[in-house]
């Protein structure tokens, strides 16, 4: 998982400022390999591709290459079999798989030559329709290039910073975008994490540190220790499986896909605040059930919903309040959890618990934010106006808006349709804009993240068989990478955890 | 266990030896017998004086002091090795062995940078065997049984021969410190030592400590506890570790680790152990030995038992006499004493190698058997191992506490980051063995030379060898148990090989160490150009899979694969060797004969070396990038978040490489930190033109204008 901290904002800027004298200076390596577990996300010479235009339904979809082999990208996908295309000229190209020789899709393709593309590097550009089966097809054909991987988040911009590309109000807002990154990043993982997926994922990591620590132990023990003779047999057998397992799953990968195509919407609050009464009120059916008694709903309930052309995953949960209640209690656990992996959240309060005096009424609202979520975004939705006095009502409507320290207000009530209206056009642009900020990490990209991965962990794999009997040393090094490559999807793994696995399942003495 | 001697005792230690700072002249110089050796020229020099001021002082005659000492003395400083007793110099204090996996590495990396170990070794050794033979020329591990005495003398004798270096019987009983010179960060300087008994300073511009398990060192037999770093040698001065806590504010913790009994060898009935042979070929540790000293014939064997049932119970029935093994203090994993070894994984039977101790010796050393019992019960214990039925103990085995310094406290120079011209190696920096504490002291002793003679301190990379991945453990990790190398530790291990430690290691340790001998330099610049020669003749050999299959009739070349194929491509085979290569074609190959393993080795790595590249050279960029020793992280007007704040303060570390391996920190907190090193990088170079300008006398009139920007610049900074 990604390390996170929160980042100050103000002083970031304090670090721009002192930028402005350094320019100029050669250009430096950006990030470092732990911090977002990928390596070999930032060597050189890697050509990384990413959809870079916004998620969600779109005419055209646009997906940059960069790097030392988008020529090549370039010629096998778009028939350039003898010379490039003019640089930077638009030219309407079939797009083909490289492997099958099968048409994905016509559109346009551009090409821009080193230095003078948006990373600095050799880019290509190819604008293609922008339906998810178009895409993905497009990024899965650009992985089976050789030399070309997904980018890691971020990774165009911070190779157009170490370029020099980036002007200085671009690299003003470089550590906060990255700081975004990880947090969009931290979000999909958890979110991944949490599944089945998730699961399987963690089980394989598991198994091959295992390996990977057995090996060592063999490699580095052996001679003087006790390990017994049935070590490396049982890797063999489980290298064998593993390898078997991941390339199934490989071939099998769409399943699951789409129930991680939306935006996450999550509905949380207090219980009885009408958060059930809001989810039928969007989803324009009773999907949940809704009753005077609080704490009615338990568990998650989830609903697709298409909000004006973008795929939302809408979720209630049940409400917050401290519960001896053993049911209700998980209920709550997963109502925080679900929260934790939102997009956005919409927190829903019951407007009669408000003070009267707006001052008090704001304090008393950021108190009870800060209660139910943490980082996510959020809009505030004050249910029930309709309990109040038409006074009060316009008093909060009015003095609510703007208030530092707080989100987007919407004052509504589910039994009247009141301010239903309004609030469908805040939160339909705030779907929008998570849409389109390309950091909302699109499931296309991170599914070919994935894939990519996978597949170099099978590789590795089979490298271990190739040399497990000839060299053990050659054999070792691909269980390393395979485990490094799975750990780019569940997070990182250093020498010393292999170790700590070495002296729990070992004697080992000098 | 003791694996440093060292030179600081208490105040009443009898075997101090100096006269005065002016006539020194007859300081004590042990006569050795002359050696004939064949490993190395001796070269004998008139003894330097004792009064004058010296470069570097080593304190500490172990494998650290004395590799610490050589290594200074190679780079041209005058140096004062300080110990206890010199007859003690290049003592085995524990087991009678070199090298080993991940240990051998080292050893080969030592002699690579021109440190005496793997020609001791050469000297020394009486059964030489390559562990991990079968398992990959990567993970090779070369190793020896020595013969103790004749390790101490090699070790002694080029001691006493190398140029600038003279060596002094005597004790320390503390550092000399004083203000630091403020163009350097640092908030102590080192000037030099103060001896026990009589209170002579003697002053240098660095020392090194190599106290080993001497400082603050006690020992236990038993349930009696007397002070001593290694059995009948009084421990450290006090003085010593009361200057490093503090005067210097140190952070220290508290190790242990212990010795086995050794054993009288015609006690023992060593047909009921099984014989373990060596070599038949024994291999060399030196790039620059072809054969050992010992030789093939002339090897002895070792034996491997097993402990029994009786052994566990013997250990369970003495646990309330044991007091060593009571105490919470931390000791070796990787080493631990039969009492935690039948502790942690009872009803086993665990192996117990009965090692000779020399040509001449009547003990046997068993590998596996470091025990702190009370004698009787030691006597007890092996007795229940059936080889050592009627055995009987010649010394009993005893455990060691003693302090070191926690090492995330140095630069990766070994130089403590708080103290100007002060440098620690071996066991006082949390190690364990002998090959770590040599490795550490030649880093050391070299840097130490470097500083004292105004020279930049110099860093070895852990993606260019085993030393590097060592030191940057120690400075960026800290540790917790004593340390030990292992192949697992390096990332890169593929291509940090043993048969290659010449190639990465001896040009830099002449053009930009200065620690190495220029006919060891020149000899590494042929080997290098002899296997470019030879691998550019592989790859001028292109030839069809049928010419190959006419031309090598025994090796199975499948006609599907690639149809023309190198002879680089050729030897990456299994069953093709380089003499096979060479016979086929005599006229292009036949003059890399003495190569022929290196070449089959480097072929079969090239492709995963060539993979590795990229990913070394972005760390190696990364490691370029010093962040300043002296930053107030606290104050440092970027983003960072308090965490990451108390990380780097903590760690200190000494690149932006070295702070992304460190656990808590950000992405977003290196692009802050990366930033912050541009600027003051660029703040500098400004700083420099201007003064370069000045000096010269061509200043432009817009100075004051920069300047005025400048603080406009630092206000606005401050201002967040």
């Amino acid at each position: 998982m990604l390390p996170l901290r929160s980042v100050c904002g103000g002083i970031w800027r304090a670090a721009v400022h002192t930028v402005r004298t350094s320019r100029g200076a050669p250009p430096y390596r950006l990030l470092s390999s732990t911090c977002d577990g990928a390596p070999a996300a930032l060597a050189d010479a890697d050509t990384i591709f990413a959809l870079s235009s916004g998620h969600g339904r779109c005419g055209v979809a646009v997906v940059r290459v960069s790097g030392p082999a988008s020529a090549t990208a370039l010629r096998c996908m778009a028939g350039f079999t003898q010379r490039l295309p003019p640089p930077r000229t638009a030219l309407l190209r079939s797009i083909t798989d490289p492997r099958s020789t099968e048409v994905l899709d016509r559109g346009l393709v551009l090409w821009f030559p080193a230095p003078r593309s948006f990373s600095g590097e050799d880019s290509v550009e190819f604008h293609i329709h922008g339906g998810p089966a178009v895409i993905t097809a497009v990024l899965q054909a650009l992985g089976s290039v050789p030399g070309l991987r997904p980018a890691e988040a971020g990774e165009f911009t911070r190779r157009a910073f170490q370029a020099g590309k980036l002007g200085l109000t671009e690299v003003e807002g470089l550590g906060d975008l990255i700081h975004a990154e990880t947090e969009a990043q931290r979000r999909q993982a958890l979110r991944q994490m949490s599944g089945e997926l998730g699961r399987l994922y963690q089980d394989w990591s598991d198994r091959l540190k295992r390996c990977l620590a057995h090996v060592e132990a063999f490699i580095d023990f052996s001679e003087d220790e006790l390990i017994e003779d049935g070590v490396l047999n049982r890797v063999d057998v489980s290298v064998r499986d593993l390898q078997a397992e991941i390339e199934r799953h490989l071939k099998d990968e769409r399943r699951g896909e789409r129930l991680r195509g939306g935006v996450q919407v999550v509905i949380a609050g207090a219980t009885n605040a009408g958060k059930s009464s809001l989810l039928n009120k969007l989803c324009q059916r009773p999907a949940a059930i809704v009753s005077p008694i609080a704490g009615t709903t338990r568990d998650v309930v989830e609903t697709a919903l298409d909000l004006g052309g973008f795929p939302v995953l809408l979720s209630d949960t049940a409400g917050l309040r401290d519960s001896s209640d053993l049911v209700e209690r998980e209920g709550v656990r997963r109502a925080l959890e679900r929260v934790e992996q939102a997009d956005l959240t919409l927190v829903v309060v019951d407007s009669a618990h408000l003070p009267s005096e707006v001052d008090r009424a704001a304090a008393f609202l950021r108190e009870h934010l800060s209660s139910v979520i943490r980082i996510s975004r959020c809009l505030l939705v004050l249910n029930k106006a309709d309990l109040l006095p038409e006074k009060q009502r316009q008093k909060l409507d009015m003095e609510l808006r703007g208030v530092s320290g707080l989100p987007a207000v919407c004052l509504i009530s589910c039994q009247t349709n009141e301010g239903l209206k309004d609030f469908l056009t805040v939160l339909h642009s705030s779907v929008k804009t998570l849409c389109g900020d390309p950091l909302f990490g699109a499931p296309t990209l991170t599914q070919a993240r994935h894939r990519a991965h996978l597949q170099r962990c099978a590789a590795a794999l089979a490298q271990y068989q190739r040399y497990r009997d000839t060299d053990l040393a050659l054999a070792a090094e691909g269980v390393r990478v395979a485990v490094t490559s799975l750990g780019r999807i569940t997070g990182r793994v250093g020498a010393e955890e292999i170790l700590d696995i070495i002296f729990k399942d070992f004697c080992i003495g000098k | 266990m003791g694996h440093e001697s060292n030179g600081v005792s208490n105040r009443d230690t009898p075997s101090f030896n100096f006269y005065s700072d002016r006539c020194a002249s007859h300081m004590l110089r042990k006569k050795l017998p002359f050696l004939h050796s064949l490993l190395s020229p001796v070269s004998r020099h008139v003894g330097h004086l004792a009064g004058h001021q010296y470069d570097v002082i080593v304190v500490g005659g172990g494998h650290a002091g004395t590799e610490a000492a050589a290594a200074a003395a190679r780079v041209g400083a005058e140096t004062l090795l300080i110990t206890q007793k010199i007859h003690t110099i290049g003592a085995l204090s524990c087991n009678p062995s070199l090298g080993g996996v991940g240990k051998g590495q080292l050893v080969k990396e030592v002699d690579a940078l021109d440190g005496l170990c793997g020609r001791a070794g050469d000297w020394a050794g009486i059964h030489f065997s390559i562990l991990n033979r079968r398992k990959g020329p990567a993970v090779w591990g070369p190793r020896a049984q020595l013969d103790r005495q004749r390790y101490r003398d090699f070790i002694q004798s080029e001691l006493l021969s190398t140029p600038r270096l003279t060596v002094l019987e005597g004790s320390v009983e503390e550092l000399l410190v004083t203000e630091p010179n403020p163009e350097e960060p640092g908030h102590h300087r080192v000037t030099g030592i103060r001896l026990a008994n009589g209170s002579h300073a003697i002053s240098a511009r660095s020392v090194v400590l190599t106290t080993g398990t001497f400082l603050s060192g006690s020992l236990f037999v038993g349930q009696t506890t007397s002070p001593g770093g290694r059995i009948g040698d009084a421990p450290s001065s006090p003085g010593l570790s009361h200057t490093l806590r503090e005067r210097l504010g140190l952070r220290t913790g508290r190790l242990r680790t212990g010795t086995p009994p050794r054993i009288v060898k015609d006690s023992v009935d060593l047909s009921l152990a099984k014989l373990h042979l060596p070599d038949s070929h024994p291999t060399p540790f030196s790039f620059l030995n072809t054969h050992t000293h010992c030789k093939p014939e002339e090897q002895l064997p070792c034996y491997l038992t097993f402990t029994t049932p009786g052994v566990e119970r013997v250990v369970r029935e003495s646990l309330q006499l044991n007091c060593h093994i009571q105490q919470d203090t931390k000791g070796p994993r990787y080493c631990p004493s039969i009492e935690s070894r039948v502790l942690r994984f009872p009803g086993r039977s665990h192996q117990v190698w009965l090692e000779p101790e020399g040509v001449t010796s009547d003990l046997l050393y068993p590998q596996g058997l470091s025990m702190t019992m009370p004698p009787d019960i030691q006597l007890r214990l092996i007795r229940e191992i059936p080889p050592m039925r009627r055995a009987e103990i010649h010394t009993p085995g005893y455990g060691v506490q003693y302090d070191f310094v926690c090492p995330t406290q140095l630069s990766p120079a070994l130089q403590v980051k708080s103290t100007q011209g002060l440098f620690l190696a071996g066991q006082i920096n949390g190690t364990t063995g002998y090959e770590e504490a040599a490795a550490q002291g030649l880093w050391a002793g070299a840097n130490a030379a470097r500083w004292a003679l105004s020279m930049p301190t110099v860093t070895l990379s852990r993606t260019e060898s085993y030393i590097g991945v060592l030191i940057d453990d120690l400075v960026s990790r800290g540790v917790t148990e004593p340390y030990r190398m292992f192949t697992s530790r390096a990332e890169f291990r593929t291509s940090l090989r043993p048969d290659n430690a010449d190639l990465r290691l001896t040009p830099k340790g002449f053009e930009e160490v200065g620690c190495v001998s220029s006919v060891r330099y020149q000899e590494s610049l042929r080997v290098r150009n002899s296997l470019q020669d030879a691998l550019t003749a592989l790859q001028a050999l292109f030839l069809s899979t049928s010419s190959w299959k006419k031309k090598l009739p025994s090796v199975p070349i499948s006609e599907t694969k690639s149809t023309l194929l190198t002879g680089l491509d050729l030897l990456q085979y299994n069953d093709v060797t380089f003499e096979m290569l060479a016979s086929a074609f005599p006229e292009s190959l036949s003059s890399y004969m003495e190569f022929a393993q290196r070449l089959k080795i480097e072929a079969v790595y090239k492709p995963h070396c060539d993979l590795n590249k990229k990913e070394i050279e972005r760390i190696q960029r990364e490691e370029n990038m010093s962040l300043p020793q002296d930053i107030d992280y606290f104050s440092l007007p970027v983003s960072l978040s308090d965490e990451v704040r108390e990380i780097l303060d903590r760690v200190r570390p000494s690149t932006l490489g070295a702070a992304t391996r460190l656990e808590g920190i950000t992405p977003a907190a290196v692009v802050n930190l990366l930033n912050y090193v541009r600027v003051t990088e660029k703040k500098k170079e400004t700083h420099r033109n201007q003064r370069h300008q000045e000096a010269r006398g061509i200043l432009k009139v817009n100075l004051s204008e920069k300047k005025e920007k400048k603080v406009r610049c630092r206000e606005h900074t401050l201002k967040f």
